[in-house]
């Protein structure tokens, strides 16, 4: 392909690229979106509660997860809420620490074992941001829940170029079954838009940059992308058409795959049809990245850029990145650990073995603290920061990796969601599902909701 | 499959067997006649089935009957429920344990006999389970999507070209271990926008807009060759090269003959330099001098007059010594990207532009707007046959000639960036995504009838190929004799190069051999010398001197210094163990003994315990096989001692299932259970109590994998799991994790002892590899009779799938487990057949 090929010249063009370069001096040449516009688009008045913060700048959210949970003695802060220090593993978050609370006593009672038995890590990654059991199945009957974040990107609707961008930092699968008898869905996907359909992320940072702002050369991009949406709509009248001609041939199992197709087909013409909206489609003054980079922290880094980007242009208000799977047995040359997370985190009764197992914590815990760097430093429409701006939770399903529990869940919620958020906290509830918070960050987030996954309330934030 | 493969199929054997002839006898005579009344009760069974009744009072109610519930399964209960879903699968489950001999327990002092296991797994399957074995369930196929590696196939056969939807696409979700499963291949909205992506990027790279071009030929890097299986890639420029490539001029007339180099490097500038010199036919064409850049090309056109005749260019790549004084550091290197040589220029030489022929059908398009129009339907007719794998109709050949038209329109557009204007939405269009089928039209009243010959084509070309039907296969679908030729088109299938995809896809996920090449494993943290290898790279860092022999004479030899210098030698050389020749070559030991089975027709239990495997020297080295050299891996027959051969020693599953520093027994007893053996998982107890409990009891100290693994099954809940995995995973612990074989492991023996739950028990790994391949043999053609089902038909197995399996079983024993069998067996059973009519699908809660 001529692109592929492209690539391919771009990799083994060994001495000119620095990936580091990426995003350098950004911010000062970025369109920023405008305050005004918001407010004068009538279209953008419908969803200004949605997704908005009360001075009118959009509000994002965002959710990280990390797999095989993490070691809580030196996790979690030191002290009562009221005087509490950072501990261990957020040394690096030390100068961020009046950015986020850390919330105690969240759990997700539907990742435990109940009668499903085996197979926690595929459970809890299905769990996480859902709040929903995973349907027990090896590929059959897929279903678990839709998550949070597709049900706040289904209310900002189109005020976006994107409703939201699913990510991973996990390119490479095992073959054979995924975890005891779980479906791999459960495990390689964080975000559902229906209990039946992942999100699928994307890996490679390359195709996330050029599907937000064009491919090719940084002059070529706008010209590239509106080319990309003149054939997408093209192509889309004949295949609605299609599959309208083989809707009747088919039976009800296979209408449901059909309809997955449909809904794809239908939510790019939406995206169309709306695109006239967008008079200017932002171009960061910066490379496009180089594919997947091969050092696991680059590829972390360059991820969280992605997210960076597409909020500081408003190409999307709605994000969801995992750092590595949940079960992930990856090891970690770069800090001298052999040895796969996974296995390490069942052997945590030899000290030297937990003691890794805290090292890799902080290791997840440095690159999002860089990723909270970034997103201090860009200025938003009205002023303030986008982290200010923001409601980001960095967590997971499993809270001790040894013993597999899920309650006191390891829980980061940074950004003031636009001055909703009381920072620099310690919360401690008590024993409350994190559906409850999740009902709470929707509120926040302007789509009223009472209930959400095995929520039982609303967490008071 | 290999390189030249030659099927020895005895065909005639085989043809004579057809699916119903090979059908179980029942014990039970009540199995043949219609059943009417088909729920079971006791009582029922008291009187019709008494034989049923004692097996189930002599051998299963004890713990699951008179008030006895032992894992929550109460047969008696169960009996007296009127059957529905959950019966059916509770009983499914009955018979896998029965069958798997994991029930009754072997410890339980109750042994039901041969006969009796046979009556009551009949009974379960005709009566409690309602399999009627004359008209089976096809069971429901969740519209597949292509996945990407069939998608890629898919372009390549269609259209000519290479495309990578490695990088395109995301990794596709597997169901049931495979990443062909309808209803695990999802589909979100951004992987639609790369398939309306991909499909504008590979109409633009494939489909010509023009029906003549410049002839034109291109050499790339690789195709400029010289000694020694040199190119032109990379040439270092410390070094001499001559690279040539030569081509023919067949028509006399102006041409044009492009160069582009590119000089590079290492990171770091190197003063290297060198000079180029290029000869057409021995005279000097060009002279250029070359140093480190980064990535920099450099572009040389030539106009020439030629007559016809062969050409040859060469190209001499000569160092330029350095200055005094300037160190010879790192490296720069120059390629010879490409050489293009287009012409004549003459128009009336012109040619049809590579891919024309896949897609257009005349020389050249009529000039009218009629013509064109008749001739662009003629276009799509034949195209979207192949695309969509099936006659495209009329409506739809007219929606595409209007695409075409109305593109037509704009000012100097080509009939043939019409045409490939139109081809786009095509691959984008689900008819392309997805495989859609069809029932065979003199059948489409039936409840189950047979998909038509298209549909039957592409479950072919995608089970054996992983790509679209070819036309051989299109013509016999057409002419409705694909069913009637069913078993030479399968010899022919499997002759073709495209059935290396069955070894790639299928064996590559079912022993996981895709995996062996991205395993991370660290050599020196498996043998415990990571900190001693740190250090001494940190001494001879500090001191680099230290890292070479000292070249002075003089000086003083240094016993230590000289120790440690061969002790780091020896560190590095173990940590070159895990490098990707030898990943490679596991991966093609795993390959080629499939594949020998498969062409060769043998027994499929060869994959248990052969008596030869495939090595190169440096696999053999690896596994302390002498005499073996070369890197071409071949078959080796092993000594009757060998501790190799057969899929349980092969370095693929001994290190797929490591952890990157050590072995990993549970880990292999699953992969054993799951792949081998087919055990069926017992099911787990909710809340396994915390691993912790049983860890602590060694206060700190890293106890042996034996002490404990045995210390889980202490917990009767873990056991029930663990005694089924750790006895096999122990039973390899001989091999390491990097698969090299040990008699110790921290300086204790190994004991590779233990029994199977079904109650045989050995010695060592030996003794298990021979009770698999014999006493366990029936299981082990079931569990990869199972499988392959799977991945054949892109769902998962269900109970009324019983006896699909059973029939297959039953042909392998009786064929001596031969490969043609399983194949032949799968194409030719009901679900491969036939299909659920859309109305009746019956909803699987």
């Amino acid at each position: 392909m001529t692109r592929s090929s492209e690539t391919d010249n771009r990799r083994t063009h060994r001495a000119a690229f620095n990936r580091r370069s990426l995003l350098r001096g950004l911010g000062a040449s970025i369109v920023l979106p405008h305050l005004e516009s918001l407010a004068a688009d009538p279209a953008a008045v419908s969803v200004a509660t949605a997704a908005t913060t009360p001075s009118g700048a959009p509000l994002r959210m965002a959710f990280v997860s990390i797999p095989n949970g993490v070691q809580q003695k030196h996790w979690f802060p030191i002290g009562d809420p009221g005087e509490f220090q950072l501990n261990s593993t957020m040394k690096g978050m030390e100068h961020l620490k009046d950015q986020f609370q850390v919330i105690g006593g969240l759990k997700h009672e539907n990742a435990t074992a109940g009668r499903d038995g085996a197979g926690d890590h595929a459970r809890s990654s299905a769990t996480f941001l859902t709040g929903a059991r995973a349907r027990k199945t090896a590929g059959a009957d897929i279903f678990v829940g839709a998550s949070v974040d597709q049900v706040a990107a289904k209310s900002v609707g189109t005020a976006t170029r994107f409703p939201s961008l699913e990510l991973t930092c996990d390119a490479i699968r095992n073959s054979g079954g995924c975890d005891s008898g779980y479906a791999c869905a459960y495990q390689y996907n964080l975000s559902w838009s229906t209990p039946t359909t992942p999100m699928t992320p994307d890996a490679n940072p390359q195709s996330v940059f050029e599907r937000l702002f064009g491919a090719g050369s940084p002059d070529e991009r706008t010209k590239n992308y509106l080319l990309r949406q003149s054939s997408q709509k093209s192509i889309l009248d004949f295949v609605l058409e299609d599959t309208k001609s083989i809707q009747r041939q088919l039976s009800a199992n296979d209408l449901k795959k059909l309809e997955e197709y449909l809904v794809g087909v239908r939510s790019i013409e939406r995206r169309l049809s709306s695109a006239s909206q967008f008079s200017t489609i932002p171009n960061p003054a910066t490379d496009t990245p180089d594919g997947i980079p091969p050092v696991f922290a680059e590829h972390i880094d360059i991820m969280f850029d992605m997210i960076a980007l597409a909020f500081q242009t408003d190409s999307t208000r709605i994000a969801s990145l995992i750092l590595a799977y949940d079960g992930s047995n990856r090891t970690f040359p770069e800090i001298g650990i052999a040895e796969g997370h996974h296995h390490l985190t069942h052997n945590q009764s030899v000290q030297e073995l937990a003691d890794k197992v805290a090292r890799i914590d902080q290791f997840y815990m440095d690159r999002f603290a860089r990723f909270l760097d970034r997103l201090k430093t860009m200025q938003d429409a009205d002023g303030s920061s986008v982290l200010h701006n923001s409601m980001i939770v960095y967590g997971g399903a499993i809270a001790d990796g040894n013993r597999h529990t899920h309650d006191n869940l390891p829980v980061v919620l940074a950004g003031q969601a636009g001055g909703q958020y009381r920072t620099g906290r310690y919360l401690k509830v008590a024993d409350q599902p994190m559906s409850n918070l999740f009902v709470s960050m929707l509120n926040h987030y302007g789509c009223p909701t009472k209930t959400f996954g095995d929520s039982d309330g609303e967490l008071a934030l | 499959m290999s390189e030249n493969p030659k099927m020895r199929w005895n065909l005639l054997s085989l043809a004579a067997i057809g699916w119903i002839a090979v059908c179980l006898h029942s014990n039970l005579s009540r199995a043949d006649e219609p059943s009417l009344d088909s729920e079971p009760s006791l009582d029922s069974l008291d009187s019709k089935e008494p034989d049923i009744a004692n097996i189930l009072q002599q051998h299963c109610f004890d713990c699951h009957g008179n008030g006895a519930g032992e894992g929550d399964l109460k047969l008696d209960e169960l009996l007296q429920q009127p059957g529905s879903e959950q019966t059916r699968q509770t009983w499914w489950k009955v018979l896998s344990n029965l069958r798997a001999g994991t029930m009754p327990p072997p410890d339980s002092g109750t042994k039901p006999d041969h006969g009796q296991i046979n009556a009551l797994a009949e009974w379960i399957k005709f009566e409690a389970l309602e399999i009627d074995k004359n008209h089976p369930d096809p069971g429901r196929v969740t519209l597949r999507r292509l996945n990407r590696r069939e998608y890629a196939n898919t372009i390549r056969d269609l259209l000519g070209i290479d495309f990578n939807a490695e990088i395109a696409f995301p990794p596709d979700d597997t169901g049931f271990g495979f990443d062909n499963v309808g209803d695990a291949l999802s589909l979100s909205p951004m992987v639609i926008e790369k398939f309306l992506a991909a499909a504008s990027q590979i109409v633009d790279e494939a489909v010509p807009k023009t029906h003549l071009e410049i002839p034109e030929t291109r050499f790339r890097a690789f195709d400029i060759r010289g000694e020694g299986g040199r190119n032109a890639d990379n040439m270092r420029l410390n070094q001499p090269h001559r690279v040539r490539c030569t081509f023919d001029v067949t028509d006399p007339g102006e041409y044009t003959l492009e160069i582009v180099l590119k000089s590079g490097g290492a990171f770091e500038f190197s003063p290297q330099r060198c000079n180029l010199v290029c000869r057409l036919d021995d005279v000097e064409l060009f002279r250029s001098e070359y140093g480190w850049d980064e990535s920099k090309r450099d572009r040389k056109s030539f106009e020439f007059d030629w007559q016809p005749g062969t050409y040859q260019l060469e190209f001499d790549v000569a160092p330029i010594a350095l200055a005094d004084g300037i160190k010879d550091e790192g490296f720069a290197d120059l390629d010879i990207e490409s050489v293009v040589v287009r012409g004549p220029a003459d128009r009336n030489f012109w040619k049809h532009p590579k891919g024309y022929e896949r897609v257009f059908t005349r020389d050249r398009a009529p000039l009218d707007p009629e013509g064109q129009r008749e001739y662009a339907r003629e276009i799509f007719q034949r195209f979207g046959e192949r695309a969509f794998r099936r006659p495209i109709d009329g409506s739809t050949v007219d929606r595409l000639v209007e695409i075409a038209e109305q593109f037509k329109q704009q000012p100097d557009t080509s009939f043939e960036a019409a045409i490939a204007h139109a081809i786009v939405p095509m691959l984008a269009s689900p008819r392309f995504l997805f495989r859609i089928e069809e029932p065979d039209p003199s059948q489409a009243d039936e409840s189950f009838p047979r998909v038509d010959e298209f549909a039957l084509a592409s479950r072919l070309s995608y089970f054996l190929w992983s790509t679209m039907p070819d036309e051989q296969l299109f013509d016999l679908a057409r002419s409705g004799q694909l069913r009637a030729q069913l078993q030479p088109t399968i010899a022919r299938m499997m002759a073709d190069p495209r059935a290396t995809a069955l070894v790639r896809n299928f064996v590559g996920q079912w022993l996981r051999t895709r995996d062996v090449e991205k395993t991370s494993i660290d050599p020196l943290a498996v043998y415990g010398v990571q900190t001693e290898f740190e250090q001494l790279l940190a001494d001879f860092r500090r001191n680099r001197a230290g890292r070479r022999a000292p070249t002075n004479s003089d000086a003083p030899l240094d016993p230590e210094a000289e120790k440690r210098r061969n002790r780091f030698q020896e560190l590095r050389k173990m940590q070159g163990m895990w490098d990707a020749e030898v990943r490679t070559s596991m991966r093609r030991e795993t390959e080629m003994l499939f594949e020998y089975i498969a062409t060769e027709n043998r027994d499929l239990a060869e994959i248990i315990d052969p008596g030869y495997t495939f090595l190169n020297e440096r696999l053999a080295a690896h596994y302390g096989i002498p005499g073996i050299q070369g890197s071409e891996m071949r078959r080796v027959d092993l000594p009757a001692d060998s501790v190799r051969g057969g899929i349980l020693t092969q370095g693929t599953m001994l290190t797929v299932t490591s952890n990157p520093t050590r072995t990993s027994p549970v880990k292999r007893g699953l992969y054993l259970l799951e792949n081998i053996l087919g055990t069926p998982t017992p099911p787990a107890p909710p809340n396994v109590p915390a691993l912790e409990d049983s860890a602590s009891k060694f206060q700190g100290r890293e106890p042996s994998l034996k002490e404990l693994l045995a210390s889980h099954r202490e917990a009767s809940l873990c056991s029930s799991c663990h005694s089924r995995m750790d006895p096999l995973g122990i039973a390899l612990e001989n091999f390491d994790a990097l698969g090299v074989w040990r008699d110790k492991e921290k300086d204790e023996p190994i004991d590779a002892s233990g029994q199977l739950i079904t109650g045989e028990s050995f010695q060592d790994f030996r003794e298990l590899r021979r009770i698999i391949a014999t006493d366990r043999r029936e299981d082990f053609y079931r569990c990869i009779a199972h499988k392959m089902l799977v991945y054949a038909l892109g769902r998962g197995i269900e109970y009324y799938d019983e006896y699909t399996l059973d029939v297959l079983v039953e042909r392998l024993m009786g064929h001596g487990g031969k490969f043609e069998a399983l194949i032949l067996g799968i194409v030719e059973s009901p679900p491969f057949q036939r299909q659920r009519r859309a109305e009746s699908s019956r909803e699987d809660s």
